[in-house]
Protein backbone atom coordinates (compact mmCIF):
# COMPACT_ATOMS: atom_id res chain seq x y z
CA UNK A 1 0.00 0.00 0.00
CA UNK A 2 2.81 2.44 0.61
CA UNK A 3 3.63 4.57 -2.35
CA UNK A 4 6.81 5.96 -3.52
CA UNK A 5 7.15 9.24 -3.40
CA UNK A 6 9.77 10.82 -1.68
CA UNK A 7 9.49 12.85 2.10
CA UNK A 8 10.26 16.64 0.70
CA UNK A 9 12.24 17.28 4.15
CA UNK A 10 14.69 14.38 4.28
CA UNK A 11 14.58 13.77 0.27
CA UNK A 12 14.54 10.28 2.05
CA UNK A 13 11.66 7.96 0.65
CA UNK A 14 8.30 8.34 2.46
CA UNK A 15 8.37 6.31 5.38
CA UNK A 16 5.27 4.48 6.56
CA UNK A 17 1.93 2.93 4.87
CA UNK A 18 -0.88 5.16 3.44
CA UNK A 19 -3.38 3.43 5.56
CA UNK A 20 -1.42 5.45 8.80
CA UNK A 21 -0.66 8.51 6.65
CA UNK A 22 -5.11 9.00 5.91
CA UNK A 23 -5.87 7.48 9.67
CA UNK A 24 -2.96 9.96 11.07
CA UNK A 25 -4.71 12.80 9.58
CA UNK A 26 -8.30 12.10 10.28
CA UNK A 27 -7.63 11.11 13.74
CA UNK A 28 -5.68 15.04 14.07
CA UNK A 29 -8.71 16.46 12.21
CA UNK A 30 -11.83 14.92 14.27
CA UNK A 31 -9.30 15.27 17.47
CA UNK A 32 -9.34 18.52 17.14
CA UNK A 33 -12.96 19.28 16.62
CA UNK A 34 -13.74 16.68 19.53
CA UNK A 35 -11.43 18.36 22.09
CA UNK A 36 -13.22 21.47 21.40
CA UNK A 37 -16.45 19.56 21.98
CA UNK A 38 -16.10 18.44 24.68
CA UNK A 39 -14.37 21.20 26.15
CA UNK A 40 -17.32 23.08 25.60
CA UNK A 41 -19.45 21.07 27.30
CA UNK A 42 -17.67 21.26 30.20
CA UNK A 43 -18.18 25.10 30.03
CA UNK A 44 -21.48 24.24 29.48
CA UNK A 45 -22.44 23.00 32.62
CA UNK A 46 -20.03 24.86 34.97
CA UNK A 47 -22.05 27.81 33.36
CA UNK A 48 -25.57 26.69 34.08
CA UNK A 49 -25.39 25.47 37.65
CA UNK A 50 -28.55 26.55 38.95
CA UNK A 51 -31.90 25.69 37.95
CA UNK A 52 -33.95 29.15 35.76
CA UNK A 53 -37.13 29.47 37.74
CA UNK A 54 -40.54 29.95 35.60
CA UNK A 55 -40.80 33.61 37.50
CA UNK A 56 -37.27 34.38 35.89
CA UNK A 57 -38.62 33.21 32.60
CA UNK A 58 -41.29 36.18 33.00
CA UNK A 59 -38.01 38.41 34.33
CA UNK A 60 -36.05 37.77 31.24
CA UNK A 61 -34.30 41.18 31.20
CA UNK A 62 -34.48 41.85 26.99
CA UNK A 63 -34.19 45.71 26.56
CA UNK A 64 -35.08 47.03 23.07
CA UNK A 65 -31.39 48.33 21.90
CA UNK A 66 -29.52 44.73 22.93
CA UNK A 67 -32.70 43.07 21.18
CA UNK A 68 -31.45 45.24 18.01
CA UNK A 69 -27.58 44.61 18.44
CA UNK A 70 -27.93 41.08 19.28
CA UNK A 71 -30.55 40.87 15.97
CA UNK A 72 -33.61 38.97 18.11
CA UNK A 73 -36.76 39.71 18.27
CA UNK A 74 -38.76 39.83 22.34
CA UNK A 75 -40.00 36.23 21.92
CA UNK A 76 -36.69 34.87 20.85
CA UNK A 77 -35.05 36.95 23.85
CA UNK A 78 -37.43 35.20 26.46
CA UNK A 79 -36.43 31.97 24.70
CA UNK A 80 -33.02 32.05 25.46
CA UNK A 81 -33.95 31.77 29.57
CA UNK A 82 -36.60 28.84 28.75
CA UNK A 83 -33.56 27.10 26.98
CA UNK A 84 -31.60 27.41 30.29
CA UNK A 85 -34.69 25.72 31.29
CA UNK A 86 -34.30 22.72 28.58
CA UNK A 87 -31.04 21.81 30.86
CA UNK A 88 -31.45 22.24 34.59
CA UNK A 89 -35.54 20.42 34.39
CA UNK A 90 -34.25 17.68 32.34
CA UNK A 91 -30.98 17.20 33.92
CA UNK A 92 -30.89 14.65 37.45
CA UNK A 93 -29.02 15.49 40.33
CA UNK A 94 -26.04 13.34 39.40
CA UNK A 95 -25.85 14.41 35.47
CA UNK A 96 -23.99 17.58 36.06
CA UNK A 97 -20.88 16.50 37.76
CA UNK A 98 -20.52 13.58 35.97
CA UNK A 99 -21.07 15.19 32.82
CA UNK A 100 -18.32 17.33 33.50
CA UNK A 101 -16.03 14.83 34.72
CA UNK A 102 -16.83 13.30 31.21
CA UNK A 103 -16.20 16.34 29.50
CA UNK A 104 -13.14 16.70 31.12
CA UNK A 105 -11.81 13.02 30.44
CA UNK A 106 -12.78 13.32 26.57
CA UNK A 107 -10.95 16.58 26.17
CA UNK A 108 -7.59 15.01 27.48
CA UNK A 109 -8.22 12.04 25.18
CA UNK A 110 -9.34 14.15 22.09
CA UNK A 111 -6.18 15.72 22.63
CA UNK A 112 -4.17 12.85 23.35
CA UNK A 113 -5.33 11.55 19.81
CA UNK A 114 -4.43 14.18 17.94
CA UNK A 115 -0.87 13.73 19.14
CA UNK A 116 -1.40 10.15 18.38
CA UNK A 117 -2.51 11.39 14.69
CA UNK A 118 0.85 13.15 14.22
CA UNK A 119 2.67 9.98 15.43
CA UNK A 120 1.04 7.71 12.95
CA UNK A 121 1.57 9.70 9.89
CA UNK A 122 5.01 10.12 11.15
CA UNK A 123 4.44 6.15 11.56
CA UNK A 124 6.61 5.80 14.85
CA UNK A 125 6.61 2.10 16.04
CA UNK A 126 4.21 2.12 18.97
CA UNK A 127 1.71 4.57 17.16
CA UNK A 128 -0.56 1.91 15.56
CA UNK A 129 -1.28 -0.23 19.25
CA UNK A 130 -1.70 3.62 21.08
CA UNK A 131 -4.38 4.58 18.35
CA UNK A 132 -6.10 1.32 19.23
CA UNK A 133 -6.05 1.95 22.91
CA UNK A 134 -6.97 6.28 22.14
CA UNK A 135 -9.20 5.51 19.30
CA UNK A 136 -11.41 3.00 21.67
CA UNK A 137 -10.97 5.24 24.56
CA UNK A 138 -12.97 7.58 22.62
CA UNK A 139 -15.20 5.47 21.62
CA UNK A 140 -15.59 4.22 25.34
CA UNK A 141 -16.32 7.45 26.55
CA UNK A 142 -18.81 7.91 24.01
CA UNK A 143 -20.69 4.75 24.71
CA UNK A 144 -20.23 5.81 28.51
CA UNK A 145 -21.94 9.34 27.14
CA UNK A 146 -24.73 7.81 25.55
CA UNK A 147 -26.03 5.46 28.99
CA UNK A 148 -25.59 9.10 30.78
CA UNK A 149 -27.68 10.61 28.36
CA UNK A 150 -30.37 8.00 28.23
CA UNK A 151 -31.17 7.52 31.95
CA UNK A 152 -31.71 11.65 31.94
CA UNK A 153 -34.83 13.58 30.35
CA UNK A 154 -36.29 13.52 27.08
CA UNK A 155 -35.04 17.14 26.56
CA UNK A 156 -31.65 16.47 27.02
CA UNK A 157 -31.60 13.07 25.19
CA UNK A 158 -33.09 15.12 22.14
CA UNK A 159 -30.21 17.27 22.16
CA UNK A 160 -27.35 14.85 22.90
CA UNK A 161 -27.84 11.18 21.34
CA UNK A 162 -27.32 11.95 18.00
CA UNK A 163 -24.39 13.72 18.10
CA UNK A 164 -23.01 11.48 20.54
CA UNK A 165 -24.09 8.64 17.97
CA UNK A 166 -22.21 10.32 15.17
CA UNK A 167 -19.12 10.53 17.18
CA UNK A 168 -19.13 6.72 18.43
CA UNK A 169 -19.39 5.69 14.95
CA UNK A 170 -16.55 7.74 13.97
CA UNK A 171 -14.60 6.61 16.77
CA UNK A 172 -15.54 2.60 15.81
CA UNK A 173 -14.67 3.10 12.30
CA UNK A 174 -11.13 4.76 13.42
CA UNK A 175 -10.46 2.11 15.83
CA UNK A 176 -11.03 -0.80 13.56
CA UNK A 177 -9.21 0.89 10.91
CA UNK A 178 -5.85 1.11 13.26
CA UNK A 179 -6.92 -2.49 13.96
CA UNK A 180 -6.83 -3.66 10.64
CA UNK A 181 -3.70 -1.23 9.30
CA UNK A 182 -1.56 -3.00 12.41
CA UNK A 183 -2.63 -6.72 11.11
CA UNK A 184 -2.26 -5.61 7.46
CA UNK A 185 1.55 -4.31 8.87
CA UNK A 186 2.26 -8.09 10.10
CA UNK A 187 0.95 -10.18 7.20
CA UNK A 188 3.23 -7.72 5.14
CA UNK A 189 6.34 -8.41 7.39
CA UNK A 190 5.32 -12.10 7.59
CA UNK A 191 5.30 -12.62 4.07
CA UNK A 192 8.42 -10.45 3.44
CA UNK A 193 10.57 -12.63 6.15
CA UNK A 194 9.24 -15.73 3.91
CA UNK A 195 10.68 -13.88 0.77
CA UNK A 196 14.51 -13.25 2.32
CA UNK A 197 14.64 -16.72 3.85
CA UNK A 198 14.39 -17.80 -0.40
CA UNK A 199 11.12 -19.20 0.36
CA UNK A 200 7.77 -19.16 -1.36
CA UNK A 201 5.38 -16.56 0.23
CA UNK A 202 2.57 -18.21 1.80
CA UNK A 203 -0.45 -18.07 -0.61
CA UNK A 204 -3.09 -17.93 2.41
CA UNK A 205 -1.22 -15.96 4.85
CA UNK A 206 -2.95 -16.38 8.49
CA UNK A 207 -5.13 -13.04 8.88
CA UNK A 208 -6.56 -14.55 12.07
CA UNK A 209 -6.14 -11.64 15.11
CA UNK B 1 1.76 25.53 19.12
CA UNK B 2 -0.12 24.79 15.34
CA UNK B 3 -2.43 22.35 17.93
CA UNK B 4 -3.24 24.31 20.56
CA UNK B 5 -4.02 26.93 17.78
CA UNK B 6 -5.86 24.38 15.86
CA UNK B 7 -8.24 23.56 19.01
CA UNK B 8 -8.19 26.71 20.36
CA UNK B 9 -9.89 28.40 17.12
CA UNK B 10 -12.58 25.26 16.95
CA UNK B 11 -13.44 25.48 20.62
CA UNK B 12 -13.91 29.92 20.16
CA UNK B 13 -16.39 28.89 17.21
CA UNK B 14 -17.94 25.98 19.00
CA UNK B 15 -18.31 28.24 22.12
CA UNK B 16 -19.57 31.37 20.15
CA UNK B 17 -22.08 29.88 18.79
CA UNK B 18 -23.20 28.23 22.39
CA UNK B 19 -23.05 31.58 24.64
CA UNK B 20 -25.03 33.44 21.97
CA UNK B 21 -27.87 31.78 22.60
CA UNK B 22 -27.47 32.25 26.53
CA UNK B 23 -30.16 34.87 28.14
CA UNK B 24 -29.34 38.36 27.94
CA UNK B 25 -27.18 39.90 30.41
CA UNK B 26 -29.10 41.66 33.64
CA UNK B 27 -29.24 41.64 37.19
CA UNK B 28 -30.53 37.70 37.55
CA UNK B 29 -29.00 36.28 34.72
CA UNK B 30 -25.15 36.02 34.84
CA UNK B 31 -24.82 33.24 32.34
CA UNK B 32 -22.86 34.83 29.51
CA UNK B 33 -19.75 36.21 32.01
CA UNK B 34 -17.56 33.88 32.12
CA UNK B 35 -18.13 32.63 28.24
CA UNK B 36 -17.45 36.03 27.21
CA UNK B 37 -14.31 36.28 29.62
CA UNK B 38 -12.97 33.11 28.19
CA UNK B 39 -14.02 33.69 24.88
CA UNK B 40 -11.60 37.39 24.55
CA UNK B 41 -9.01 35.79 26.54
CA UNK B 42 -8.51 33.28 23.88
CA UNK B 43 -8.99 35.05 21.26
CA UNK B 44 -6.44 37.63 22.35
CA UNK B 45 -3.63 34.91 23.80
CA UNK B 46 -4.55 33.36 20.35
CA UNK B 47 -3.19 36.80 18.59
CA UNK B 48 0.27 35.96 20.75
CA UNK B 49 0.57 32.21 20.13
CA UNK B 50 0.20 33.43 16.55
CA UNK B 51 2.41 35.95 16.74
CA UNK B 52 5.08 33.69 18.54
CA UNK B 53 4.63 31.09 15.54
CA UNK B 54 5.36 33.42 12.76
CA UNK B 55 8.34 34.82 14.67
CA UNK B 56 9.83 30.72 14.57
CA UNK B 57 8.38 30.40 10.75
CA UNK B 58 10.53 33.61 9.35
CA UNK B 59 13.14 32.52 11.40
CA UNK B 60 13.67 28.59 10.71
CA UNK B 61 11.71 29.04 7.10
CA UNK B 62 10.81 25.55 6.07
CA UNK B 63 12.97 24.06 2.28
CA UNK B 64 10.27 24.62 -0.31
CA UNK B 65 8.57 21.28 -1.24
CA UNK B 66 9.85 19.32 -4.33
CA UNK B 67 7.12 16.38 -3.99
CA UNK B 68 6.49 15.36 -7.98
CA UNK B 69 2.85 15.35 -6.66
CA UNK B 70 2.70 19.26 -5.91
CA UNK B 71 1.68 21.00 -8.84
CA UNK B 72 2.76 24.62 -9.49
CA UNK B 73 -1.06 26.19 -8.92
CA UNK B 74 -1.12 24.03 -5.75
CA UNK B 75 2.25 25.47 -4.65
CA UNK B 76 0.86 28.92 -4.88
CA UNK B 77 -2.78 27.95 -3.07
CA UNK B 78 -0.56 26.87 -0.72
CA UNK B 79 1.18 29.68 0.30
CA UNK B 80 -1.49 32.01 -0.59
CA UNK B 81 -3.82 29.88 1.84
CA UNK B 82 -1.57 30.38 4.99
CA UNK B 83 -1.35 34.01 4.38
CA UNK B 84 -4.72 34.74 4.11
CA UNK B 85 -5.24 32.42 7.00
CA UNK B 86 -2.74 34.32 9.38
CA UNK B 87 -4.54 37.58 8.28
CA UNK B 88 -7.57 36.56 8.50
CA UNK B 89 -6.93 35.25 12.51
CA UNK B 90 -5.77 38.51 13.55
CA UNK B 91 -8.21 40.32 11.81
CA UNK B 92 -10.86 38.57 13.91
CA UNK B 93 -9.18 38.81 16.89
CA UNK B 94 -8.51 42.50 16.53
CA UNK B 95 -12.24 42.85 15.24
CA UNK B 96 -13.69 41.23 18.33
CA UNK B 97 -11.28 42.94 20.98
CA UNK B 98 -12.44 46.28 19.29
CA UNK B 99 -15.95 45.52 19.21
CA UNK B 100 -15.58 44.74 22.80
CA UNK B 101 -13.73 47.92 23.54
CA UNK B 102 -16.51 49.75 22.38
CA UNK B 103 -19.45 47.72 24.21
CA UNK B 104 -18.17 49.11 27.87
CA UNK B 105 -17.41 45.68 28.77
CA UNK B 106 -14.04 45.66 30.21
CA UNK B 107 -11.61 42.89 29.39
CA UNK B 108 -9.95 41.17 32.36
CA UNK B 109 -6.98 39.08 31.06
CA UNK B 110 -7.39 35.85 32.56
CA UNK B 111 -9.01 37.31 35.17
CA UNK B 112 -5.45 38.78 36.69
CA UNK B 113 -4.99 41.93 34.34
CA UNK B 114 -7.16 44.48 33.40
CA UNK B 115 -7.06 45.56 29.75
CA UNK B 116 -7.43 48.63 28.38
CA UNK B 117 -10.43 49.91 26.32
CA UNK B 118 -9.38 51.20 23.16
CA UNK B 119 -12.56 53.43 22.84
CA UNK B 120 -15.07 54.78 25.09
CA UNK B 121 -19.04 53.00 24.62
CA UNK B 122 -20.15 54.07 21.05
CA UNK B 123 -23.23 51.34 19.57
CA UNK B 124 -22.23 52.24 16.06
CA UNK B 125 -18.82 51.40 16.33
CA UNK B 126 -19.45 47.93 18.32
CA UNK B 127 -21.75 46.81 15.46
CA UNK B 128 -19.26 47.81 13.13
CA UNK B 129 -16.76 45.94 14.71
CA UNK B 130 -18.98 43.18 15.55
CA UNK B 131 -20.31 42.79 12.38
CA UNK B 132 -16.69 42.92 10.74
CA UNK B 133 -15.58 40.05 13.63
CA UNK B 134 -18.23 37.93 12.08
CA UNK B 135 -17.65 38.15 8.20
CA UNK B 136 -14.40 37.67 9.17
CA UNK B 137 -14.98 34.62 11.23
CA UNK B 138 -17.08 32.92 8.83
CA UNK B 139 -14.31 33.78 5.75
CA UNK B 140 -11.84 31.86 8.49
CA UNK B 141 -13.94 29.19 8.40
CA UNK B 142 -13.97 28.95 4.53
CA UNK B 143 -9.95 29.04 4.69
CA UNK B 144 -9.66 26.53 6.95
CA UNK B 145 -11.94 24.40 5.15
CA UNK B 146 -9.62 24.60 2.37
CA UNK B 147 -6.48 24.22 4.74
CA UNK B 148 -7.25 20.94 6.15
CA UNK B 149 -8.58 19.70 2.44
CA UNK B 150 -4.90 20.43 1.56
CA UNK B 151 -3.64 18.36 4.28
CA UNK B 152 -5.77 15.26 3.39
CA UNK B 153 -5.26 15.49 0.18
CA UNK B 154 -1.48 14.96 0.51
CA UNK B 155 -2.29 12.66 3.29
CA UNK B 156 -4.11 10.32 1.34
CA UNK B 157 -1.79 10.58 -1.56
CA UNK B 158 0.88 9.81 1.50
CA UNK B 159 3.48 11.60 -0.69
CA UNK B 160 5.09 12.91 2.42
CA UNK B 161 3.81 16.57 2.47
CA UNK B 162 2.11 15.64 5.53
CA UNK B 163 4.90 14.68 7.91
CA UNK B 164 6.44 18.11 7.34
CA UNK B 165 3.53 19.70 7.90
CA UNK B 166 3.32 17.82 11.07
CA UNK B 167 7.03 17.53 11.95
CA UNK B 168 7.56 15.97 15.81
Amino acid sequence: MATSFSDPATNSPSRGPAWASCLGVVAIVFGIFLTATHGNEWMKQAVIAQPASSEQVAEADCPEDELEEEGISLAECEQLVANIETMTVSRPDWFRGFQMGLAALGTVVAFGSVIIGAALTHYRHWAPAAAILTFGALAAIDIVGFIAVVNAGPLLRALYLWNILLWFLIHMIMTVGAVAGRRSETIDRQIGSQSADGRQPDPDPDWSV
Amino acid sequence: MHWILAVSIFFLFVSSWWMLGLPLPSEVFRFREFPFQLHKNLGITLVMVLAVLLYVRFKHRPAPVTSEAMRPWMQKLAVADHVILYVIIIACCVSGYMSSSYSGWGTTFWWLVEFPNWGYENEALNILYSDIHLWTCWALLAIMAVHISGALYHAFLNDGVVRRMLRL
